[in-house]
């Protein structure tokens, strides 16, 4: 284990791994398999309070260390990765709020998360995923108030969120310098929520479109000044990576666990595969990757915590993770054969789980450009 | 209301234990140690019964110095106070001596908590030795009523009105106050801290007495344990597979016939 954690942090995620095991990993095969977001799943996490681990101590928040909340994150990913991301969107609707927001928007926000509600991040459209900047959702400011129009899509929670951060064009000439990012809550005209997408994986988790048809948003709910919407959004991309890492993390560790078992039980040529050496190396390059990509997501938190730059370990951790997840999951399902593309066998979901992981929060291909651009500015 | 629960630290029952072929006592040493899952089950039922009539609940264990962690852990799921009692003297003795101890230890805990308490409850049993005696004991100890298997306690009046499970259902029993009851597992599990309690919890300070400070004395021992054994392994199985599956069916039930299973 990658993090080091305190022996009180221990004794919680202690906690944490027997409500994952009791509450979680059996039920969600269940939903998996209808494609239906586990409400009593997500009304037991908001009772222990892990839906609200991104709220900062002086909103009200736990005071949990970002390690030892990556350790947790980690534990439910383990158990599945939909409520992971399900539970992490709080976070990411939170992000951009606390990035840019005045002290009474991150208050009320904070408040909403506390008292067992969601949040929803807005930002991609049909047209707009990797290149955000081409957003073609508008803002039109008519007195103190912003008529907002468009459609956004992939949006995770939109079904169940009190509160949206929705990005919009306030001034289309200024390219991404015209972006500007709005709280919109739930209720407000004109704001309605598409079908939930029928997923691959991490089918615990909602996705659905978000569609504004002149929806009238009063100027204060404008978070930072006009134009700065776009900064808002990368920096928020940018602490996303980080936790979408960590839950590519727990699937990385949940293929290596399954695998570990498996190949101790399954016998063949007279002897438990795990002492065929092919079997082996898959083992050991399965638990490299996992624990490389811990490493990876560590040391792009310690930066963050220590204030430093970390766009580049936040694209790293997200890339390598992403697909150490998808390869992991692949090396699982050759351990466990024929079962392993079962579906009586858990593997087959952690590849279905996997493969967002190398998709969303900017593809790994973006943060390959990310970091490629950083290395030749750097020489 | 004051309910104290006594509580015993356990190996992890989810864990197999094996004995250490050096001292034949059972390896526990390397396993996590946890609250007695009895014994979370009556600080449930007690926390339940606190928040719906009133009143605060105080758990207490003896043991070795590290149980203060378990206590903590206690605070978490709906204990206000915790008390540690270790001690040397404590780590020898069977269920007589344990429950002769437990009845005097409640003398320090009202001392502590500043009240006597109406209700005392253990877990049934405890998953590590499972003799079931020490709950029965401590209310003879202390000559007070006592009902077994308890999985519900209702007030009634200055009475309380305890569910006792049986084998075909259960029996109600009225007692008078205080009580001591041993408690089952009821139809609920014990609820997951939340991480703010949690933190908390963890911070806690448990206050911690010796032997001489809680004022326990000589305990009398009538039983001593000579030695453990593991239970004897399965026996491999007979394995029958022909070439045909009709041939196996046909091998497996002549074998069934011949030791007169059929």
């Amino acid at each position: 284990m990658g993090y080091i954690i305190s022996d009180d942090t221990k004794e919680l995620l202690k906690d944490v791994k027997e409500f994952c095991d009791n509450e979680i990993k059996e039920q969600v095969k269940e939903y998996d398999i209808k494609g239906e977001w586990p409400k009593p799943i997500y009304d037991m996490a908001t009772e222990m309070q892990l839906t609200m681990m991104d709220v900062p101590e002086e909103y009200g928040g736990l005071g949990l260390s970002h390690i030892d909340q990556a350790a947790i994150v980690e534990e439910i990913a383990k158990a599945d990765a939909g409520v992971a991301v399900t539970i992490n969107g709080n976070g990411l609707a939170l992000k951009p709020v606390l990035i840019a927001g005045n002290d009474e928007q991150k208050k009320k926000c904070c408040d909403i998360i506390l008292n067992g509600g969601w949040g929803a991040f807005a930002l991609t459209e049909p047209d707009a995923g990797c290149d955000a900047g081409n957003g073609k959702t508008t803002a039109v400011k008519e007195g103190d108030y912003y008529i907002l129009n468009g459609r956004k899509c992939f949006i995770t929670n939109a079904q169940v969120a009190d509160f949206f951060v929705v990005t919009a064009m306030t001034n289309k000439q200024f390219g991404t310098k015209g972006m500007s990012a709005f709280l919109v809550y739930k209720g407000t005209p004109g704001l309605s929520v598409g079908n939930h997408e029928n997923k691959m994986g991490i089918r615990t988790s909602i996705t659905s479109d978000v569609i504004l048809e002149d929806v009238k948003v009063p100027v204060e709910n404008r978070l930072g000044e006009e134009g700065t919407g776009f900064y808002t959004a990368m920096k928020t991309l940018d602490l996303a990576r980080m936790w979408c890492a960590v839950i590519g993390v727990g699937l990385c560790q949940r293929c290596v666990d399954e695998a570990a078992v498996y190949a101790q039980q399954r016998v063949q040529f007279g002897k438990p595969i795990w002492k065929h050496q092919a079997v082996q190396f898959k083992l050991a390059d399965m638990e490299i990757r996992t624990e490389a990509s811990r490493a990876l997501v560590a040391a792009a938190i310690r930066l963050a915590d220590a204030g430093l730059a970390y766009t580049n370990e936040a694209s790293a951790a997200k890339c390598f993770t992403g697909d150490s997840a998808v390869q992991n999951a692949v090396d699982a399902i050759q351990i466990f054969g024929g079962y392993g593309y079962s579906r009586e066998y858990p593997v087959e979901k952690l590849l279905r789980d996997a493969k967002i992981f190398q998709i969303f929060e900017g593809t790994n291909e973006i943060q390959r450009m990310v970091i490629g651009r950083s290395v030749i500015s750097n020489h | 209301m004051e309910i104290l629960v006594f509580v015993k630290q356990v190996p992890d029952d989810g864990v197999e234990v094996r004995l250490d072929p050096a001292t034949g006592k059972p390896a526990t040493g390397s396993i996590d140690k946890v609250a007695n899952a009895f014994d979370t089950y009556a600080l449930e039922l007690a926390a339940r019964y606190t928040e719906a009539n009133g009143g605060k609940v105080t758990v207490a264990a003896m043991g070795p110095a590290g149980t203060d962690s378990t206590l903590k852990n206690l605070i978490a799921v709906g204990a206000s106070k915790a008390y540690l009692f270790t001690d040397p003297s404590f780590e020898t003795g069977d269920e007589a001596s344990v429950a002769c101890r437990l009845a005097q230890l409640v003398k320090k805990c009202e001392a502590e908590n500043g009240a006597p308490f109406d209700l005392i409850l253990c877990g049934k049993e405890s998953t590590d030795e499972i003799s079931g005696q020490v709950g029965a004991r401590l209310a003879e100890e202390l000559d007070l009523p006592f009902v077994s298997s308890v999985i519900e306690v209702a007030p009634a009046g200055d009475k309380l009105v305890a569910k006792q499970e049986t084998e075909d259902g259960y029996i109600k029993f009225e007692t008078a106050m205080p009580a001591v009851y041993t408690i089952a597992k009821p139809g609920y599990d014990p609820r997951y801290p939340n991480i703010k309690a949690k933190l908390a919890a963890r911070k806690a300070v448990i206050p911690t007495f010796s032997a001489a400070d809680a004022g326990v004395g000589e305990a009398p021992c009538f039983v001593e344990c000579l030695g453990y054994t593991e239970p004897p392994k399965r026996q491999a199985g007979l394995k029958v597979q022909e070439k045909e599956v009709a041939d196996t069916v046909a091998k497996a039930m002549e074998i069934l016939i011949q030791d007169k299973v059929l």
